[in-house]
Order: structure tokens, then sequence, then C-alpha cells
């Protein structure tokens, strides 16, 4: 397993490297000039040219790039020229954000997403399963956004039980950040009706982001499970008396999960990414929309960062997955 | 020397005039001052600085509540020496206290902040500003002219967005304090707005002791001050979380005092980017405020029996940019047919009448505004195509492209109503959506420049700014390139002549005079085709009173409470 381990995480160096390249090419390559936009309309020539010195970029571009790296073996990860933060500090907020609403998302998707997918192949092709693919195929049909505009709508403004949008009620007392995610913080806070109110907060984009996973698994899971209740195991669990519920729940489930965990964890991977369009309607603020706004500002530094921060995040759900595997059928070998 | 001073007398009739104070509140008021100025010992009414807090003290009985505010933009920075932008300075305008305020009304009235009263030597180079002594910092400690010395000094240092216009007029040696209350500015040439200049340039004045405590590498605070505040205004932070919280925290005691009936106790910004998301929030009772209101949710919002909302226009205005040095948009004539074949009406049309027509360069709320300005290029196809035949393109043949910000609706409106008209005359536009940072890039030269520009400008409401940084050959032709704001690479010596001549022409009435004739000239040669000024759409729920439309998209929360009742 420790061999396994230290060959992925050194595998993940030119990964990261490439990755490093492309979106230096592509953020500097594209036209713009992202100093003049930072400096302002009326900026004078000595503006522009202190501004690009500061940051670098009156530098030949592989000297940039080396001067990026460099400060990032050193765990410097820049700084933005839009608004002169830290990207660090920023990347960890903002993530913050976007982990919180990926792990609630990806457990509703889970428990919305595998009983359904149980029912529908228990009872392929008759209404339960009909039903069951409906609801998956319907909500991978329909923009998740749109999905979103719609629950406010009717959840916030009509019946107002919900709020609208953001993460915390304005008018309340803001939680003490310790992690960055306030279901965790107000419960380390001990504060149940903070936590109340982070988890009405939580509903919408959460429900709106779970329904990829509950589109995708139901029917991965389905599928699989269709195939292998023909295998022969089955037939001879049957055969000798094991009862219904228990070959679908724990022989055909543990052996058709291992195809959905690894799609799992791509959409885990992806949404990790972030969601921009969710996170811009429901002003989640997450890295998605941190990601973005750098990109249209050509705000080189939090632009490298953020894909770098979710390069590497990518790479270790990839490998959590691939270890899962052998957790769950120990015959895989991790070669 | 000339001297302003601040008449409390004038004001107290401007307030009750404009309906900001009733009529038994104006009575109190002219009694007090009466009496006072009988007995001449009660200087309440004397300076500046006591006229509000005076006004506001004995009224307030309205229990003040937290206003959540709808934004359209995350506030970037807080850093008092860095950059404006609406949402920055609508924040900083509240934590931190300037020299003059300009958010009493539209068009922008200049009234005094921490100045008591100004003067300016006879060359129009010396001003001098004396500064009230009733002005503390959060700390407790009073504002000084070294503070404010400091401030406009570290600003120049830190030569970033925020010294671009001052800087052009002071360096660091010309701003001094002459003693603990006044303060000297020694200009590089004459200018006599510069009062006018430095209200709308909202220096924030920091407490010097804060900022120098936390200074790194000489950035006077700064970086410290990205999200903190040394200040002395209304509202103080109290929570400040990146991307997701900014919370003000009122200061009851706040040495101006409060202007309504009522204040509020504190104010919630609340970063909400998508249009229809800030629109439900003040449906549903979320957002007390809600800023950039789309015009399609108007009719919604005032349907709705607890919300209404305000239309103004600002100075946010739209240009067609032509490019003069570079293809067929070098040649005058060309540009003249562009101007008369682009319809007007239809645009106002397209976007249900919330806009303003431009009638020239300067828009509306811009001294030297000019609404009878000749010529103007009103929809005449017949006029067009006169001048179209004037031009080696009267076959037609050609193609331009017309270059706009990507996912701007309206702007994109403009180009295909321009797109529709120029068909008739066998010439192609081609409609390139371009993302902003692109378009800047693009507007550096005349080579890169694209043939048509849909850009919008925003200046202080000063003319001479207008004229120069978008018509002024010196605003694009020099080694670091233009600006998008001069994205027509206008060149006209003669022009260029008189706008260097206008910030130094110190007699108002010769002034607006050369005002004049330089926007005549330059809408003789149609550098660009000046369009529509943006209307500032603002969602309110009734409770909140105190509203006063002055120009920005951003509303003043100094002046608001929240009435339940």
């Amino acid at each position: 397993m420790l061999r396994f381990l230290r060959r992925r995480l050194l595998l993940m160096i030119p990964v990261l490297l490439g990755l490093s390249v492309i979106t230096f090419a592509v953020s500097r390559l594209v036209p713009g000039d992202p100093v003049k936009l930072a400096a302002g309309p009326q900026a004078r020539p000595e503006q522009i040219e202190k501004l690009a010195r500061e940051f670098g970029l009156d530098r030949p571009l592989p000297e940039q790039y080396f001067r990026y790296m460099a400060g990032l073996a050193q765990g410097n990860w820049g700084y933005s020229i839009s608004t002169k933060r830290e990207v660090g500090p920023d990347l960890v907020t903002f993530f913050a954000a976007t982990l919180e609403l990926t792990i609630v998302s990806t457990i509703i998707g889970l428990l919305i997403g595998v009983p359904l997918a149980i029912v529908s192949a228990r009872w392929r092709d008759r209404w339960p399963d009909h039903a069951s693919r409906f609801i998956s195929i319907g909500t991978v049909s329909v923009p998740v956004f749109w999905i979103a505009i719609i629950l406010q709508i009717v959840l916030a403004q009509n019946l107002k039980l919900l709020p609208v949008s953001g993460r915390f009620d304005p008018r309340a007392t803001y939680p003490t950040v310790h992690t960055g995610m306030l279901l965790i913080d107000t419960l380390i806070g001990g504060d149940l009706q903070a936590f109340g109110t982070a988890l009405r907060y939580m509903i919408i984009p959460a429900f709106c982001q779970s329904l990829l996973v509950i589109a995708l698994v139901t029917r991965q899971l389905r599928g699989d499970m269709l195939d292998i209740v023909r295998k022969d195991f089955v037939l001879v669990a049957r055969a000798n008396g094991i009862p219904e519920r228990t070959i679908w729940t724990r022989y055909l489930m543990k052996n058709a999960l291992i195809a959905t965990i690894s799609m799992l964890g791509f959409i885990i991977g992806f949404q990790l990414g972030g969601a921009p369009l969710i996170e811009y309607v429901l002003d989640w603020p997450g890295i998605g929309q941190y990601a973005l706004k750098a990109a249209l500002l050509l705000d080189f530094q939090p632009i490298m960062g953020s894909t770098l921060f979710i390069g590497c995040v990518v790479v270790i759900i990839n490998l959590i997955t691939d270890m899962l595997y052998r957790v769950i059928d120990p015959r895989i070998g991790l070669n | 020397m000339s001297k302003n001073s601040f008449d409390p007398t004038g004001k107290l009739f401007d307030e009750f005039r404009a309906g900001r104070i009733n009529r038994r509140q104006f009575l109190k008021l002219v009694a007090a001052m009466t009496g006072g100025t009988a007995l001449s010992a009660v200087p309440a009414f004397a300076a500046a600085k006591n006229y509000r807090s005076v006004l506001a003290s004995p009224l307030r009985q309205i229990e003040p509540k937290v206003l959540v505010y709808g934004a359209s933009q995350d506030i970037a920075t807080l850093d008092p020496f860095d950059r404006v932008d609406y949402s920055i300075s609508a924040v900083i305008r509240q934590l931190y206290d300037r020299l003059f305020r300009f958010e009493g009304g539209w068009p922008q009235p200049i009234e005094p902040g921490l100045v008591t009263e100004w003067g300016v030597s006879d060359d129009a180079r010396e001003w001098t500003f004396t500064l009230t002594d009733k002005a503390v910092f959060h700390d407790g400690t009073p504002v000084t002219a070294e503070s404010v010395v400091f401030s406009y000094q570290q600003t120049l240092r830190a030569q970033k967005q925020r010294s671009s216009l001052l800087a052009g007029f002071v360096d660091e040696a010309g701003i001094v304090a002459k003693d603990s209350q006044t303060v000297v500015m020694t200009l590089k040439t004459p200018y006599a707005s510069f009062d006018r200049l430095l209200a709308f340039l909202e220096q924030p004045i920091v407490n010097m002791e804060i900022a120098k405590a936390n200074e790194v590498d000489g950035d006077g605070g700064g970086a410290y001050l990205i999200d903190k505040e040394a200040g002395s205004g209304p509202f103080t932070i109290k929570n400040w979380q990146i991307g997701s919280v900014y919370e003000l925290e009122a200061v009851p005691d706040y040495w101006q005092g409060w202007p309504g009936e009522g204040r509020l106790s504190g104010v919630v910004w609340k970063k909400t980017e998508d249009a229809g998301t800030r629109k439900l929030g003040l449906l549903s009772g979320d957002f007390d405020i809600s800023d950039t209101i789309s015009a399609t949710d108007i009719a919604e919002i005032d349907a709705n029996g607890s919300t209404f909302t305000n239309v103004g226009f600002g100075l946010l205005a739209g240009y067609f940019k032509y490019n003069t040095q570079s293809g067929p948009t070098a040649d005058p004539n060309f540009r003249k047919f562009l101007a008369y074949s682009f319809n007007r009406q239809a645009f106002s049309d397209s976007q249900q009448g919330y806009v303003k027509l431009m009638t020239g360069p300067l828009p509306e709320g811009v001294p030297g505004y000019d609404p009878n300005l000749d010529p103007q290029y009103s929809y005449d196809p017949s006029k067009a195509k006169e001048y179209l035949d004037m031009t080696e393109y009267k076959d037609g043949g050609i193609s331009l492209d017309f270059v706009y910000v990507s996912g701007l609706d309206f702007e994109e409106a403009g180009g295909l109503i321009l797109l529709d008209e120029l068909q008739k005359y066998n010439i192609t536009l081609n409609l390139v959506p371009k993302n902003w940072p692109d378009i800047v890039g693009a507007c550096t030269a005349p080579d890169t420049g694209p043939a048509v520009a849909f850009i919008f400008d925003q200046f202080p409401p000063l003319p001479d700014t207008w004229l120069i940084e978008k018509y002024s050959s010196k605003s694009w032709d020099r080694p670091t390139g233009g600006s998008y704001q001069a994205c027509s690479f206008y060149k006209n010596e003669e022009v260029d002549t008189l706008l260097d001549s206008l910030r130094t022409t110190t007699d108002a009435a010769a002034n607006a005079a050369l005002v004049a004739e330089i926007q005549s000239k330059i809408s003789a040669d149609v550098p660009d085709m000046p369009l529509y000024v943006n209307p500032n759409i603002t969602g309110l729920n009734k409770r909140v009173k105190g509203f006063n439309y002055y120009g920005d998209i951003a509303v003043d929360f100094w002046r608001l409470w929240i009435d339940e009742s």
C-alpha cells in the first residue's frame, strides 16, 4: 500500500507541472493586458510600469513562470493583481465553502440515488423503475441553475420557507470561523440555532448540486446491479435460500459499487472544482466563482493558484478512489 | 484669496426645500439658530460640523436596525490608498471621512465633510483647507491636518489607481500641514476646480497612527487595511469575511451626527451578482435594498406592495467609439455616415425607455452639458447616404468590427440596430463580443483598436476631466498606449491646444466658453457617437427611509433608517 501511495504521489508531480505549464501559457497568451486593467483607465505610464514591476510582469515569460513556481515551492501562491490579497488564504476560504457544499450534496445524492437504483433494478421495467429512470434522466436534462431559480421563486419568494441566496442569515451573528465550513463551525461553537440557520441556507444549493449525483449514481448502479443479478453467485445465493433483501442490499450492492465509486470520485472531483453557475445564482462564495472572476480579469496568479489547487484536489480524490476499490474488493490489486 | 465657507442657514433652507426635513423640524431649528445668534453664546451652527449633529440628535426616536443591501459587486479591497469602484467607494464612504461630501442629491452638490472653510489664491495654485476640530477617529483620537496630509501623500506614494487623477495636479511635497487644523496644497499648475476634484476623488482620511503602526515596506498600512479600517466615519467594521460577510456597525455618537429621523444600527453588504437573485431577495424581504435592478423587473417590484424602485441617471455614459486613425472610420465623413445611420430611438425602445439619450460628449450632470449642442446626429438616412457618398465606400462591400462586452445584451442590441441599418448600404457589421480585458488590451493603440467599440465611461463631474481623458491625443499617443476611454484615438491639434488651456483657464466664464467650443469641435469631428447615460435602478423596501438619489449605483447608508411603522 505504501509503495502504491508513494508512486501515485510521485506521479502527481509531472501531472501538476504539466498543468501549470498549460495554465500559464493559456493565461498569458490570451489577448488582454492585466496590468493596464488593474492600473485603471487613467493610469499614468509610471503607474503601469510600477505595477508591472511589482508583479514581475515586466520580465520575460519563462522567467515569470520559474519565479512563480519557485515561490509556489516555498508555499507562496502569490497575490491578486486586482485585490492585492494573498492567493493562498483566499483559496482556502473559498474552497472551504465549496468543500462543504460538495460533501452535503454528495450525501444527499447518495441518500436519494442509491435507494432509487435498488428500487429501479429490483422492479425492472415496472412502474418504480420507470419513475426512477424518469427522475434520473429528468434531473440531468434540465439546467441546474434553472432549477435553482425555480426553487428560489417557489420556496423563498412565494412560500418564504427558505432564504433566497447566500450562506448565512445576514441579520444574525455570523459564526466564528474555525474550518470555513459553517455546519461544522456552528457545531464546534455549540450553537445549534446557528447550525439550523446554516442548514436552511444549505438546502437549495446542496439539493441543486446533488441532482447530478442522483442521476449518475442511479443510472450507473442500476445498470451494474442488473448485470450482476444474472451472475452465478446470485443464483447460488438464491438456491441456498438467502433472503432476497439480503441478496440485493449486500451481495449485489457490494459488487455493483466499484464502478459507482469510480464515477463518484470523478463527480466529487468535478464538483470540488466549483460550480460557477450555481455559485453565481445562489451567491455561494465557492472556488468556482473565485476562479471565474480571476479568469475574467486576467488575474494571473489567482488563475494559476485556483487551477493548480483544483488540479491537486482532483488528483487526490482519484487516489482515494483507487484506494477505495481495494477496500471494497481486496481481490483488486493496487498495481 | 477667495474663500468658501459652509452656510448653515442656507443649507437648512435647502434641506427643507428638498423635503429632507419637515416643517416642524425646520421651525425648531430656525428657532434654535435665532436664539443662538441672539445670545451670541451658542456657536452650534457657526461651523458646518455641528449642523448635522444638532439637527439629528433630538429627533432620533426610531430604534436603529440593520439594513441588508443586495449589491451587484463584491468589495475587492478596503485599502484607502489603492483603487476605487462603486462598491469600494460605497463602503469606504461609511468608514472614513473625507474633506468634502457630494451625496446630498443630484446633480451632486459639494458639501463640507472635514473642512469648515477653504480658499484659493488668486492664481488658483495654492489651496488652503481649514478642518473642523470636532472630528475624531474611531479610537477617539482627533482628526488632524497631519492625518489629512499623510492620507493624500500616501496615496500619491503608492501610485495606484486612486492616485491617477490627483497626481496630475499635485505631488507629495505640495501637500503640507500649516497647523493642526490647516492643510495647504500647492498645485503644479493652476486649477480653479480643484476643490470639486478633491470632493469626487474622495480620498479617505486615515488615522495616521494606526496606519504607520502597521506599515510594511512603506505601504502606509495599505496591506493591513485591506480588510480593516482606521477611519472616523459613521460606521465601523463589525465582521469582514472575504467573499461571505461584509458587516458594518454604526458609531452611535458619530461626530457629525445622523441626518435622518432615525439611523441604522448596521449594514450588511450582501454581494449578489445575479440580477434575478437581487430582485428575489428584495421581493422576499431578505434584502432591504437591491442595486442594479434590471429594467425588466421594475414593474414587478413596483407592483409588489412592500417594495418600489428608483430610476436615476448618473455619470455612466455609453459611446460608440470610432477608430479615427485606422480603416474606414478614419474618414470623418464615414463616421458621420455611421452616426446618422444609428436609430437612437429604436435603441431607447429596446431598453424600454430607461435610457437618457446624450446630445454631446458631456452627459447631463457635468457642468458644461449642452442639450442643444450643434451638431447632433439624430437618425437621418438621407443625411447618412449623403455623407457615405463623400467617401470611397459609397458602394459598400466592406465589413467593420463592432466590439462590445461579452454578455451585455444592451450593448449587443446597439450593435444589432446598427447592423440592420448598414446592411442597406451593403456594409457588413461583424458583432464581436469580447471579454473586458481583451477590449482594454485592444484599445491600447490604433492598429489593434476596433473600428467601432461600444464602451462606457465614467468620470467625476468635471468637464475638463471628461474632455481631456477621452479626447486629448496625449491620452493615447504615448509609449504605454491609451486607455479604453481614449479608444477613438482622436487627434486634432486645435482641440489638443484648447484642451491644454482648459485647466489653466481659471476665469469661470472663459472656462465655460472654452468647454462649449471644445465640445462643438469634437462633435463636428465625430470621434465617437455619445449614445446614452445608463440608468441606476435601485429597488427598495418601503420601510427604508431617507433614500436620497445622488447619481451613484449605491446608496448613502448614513442618511438611511428603517421605519417599521
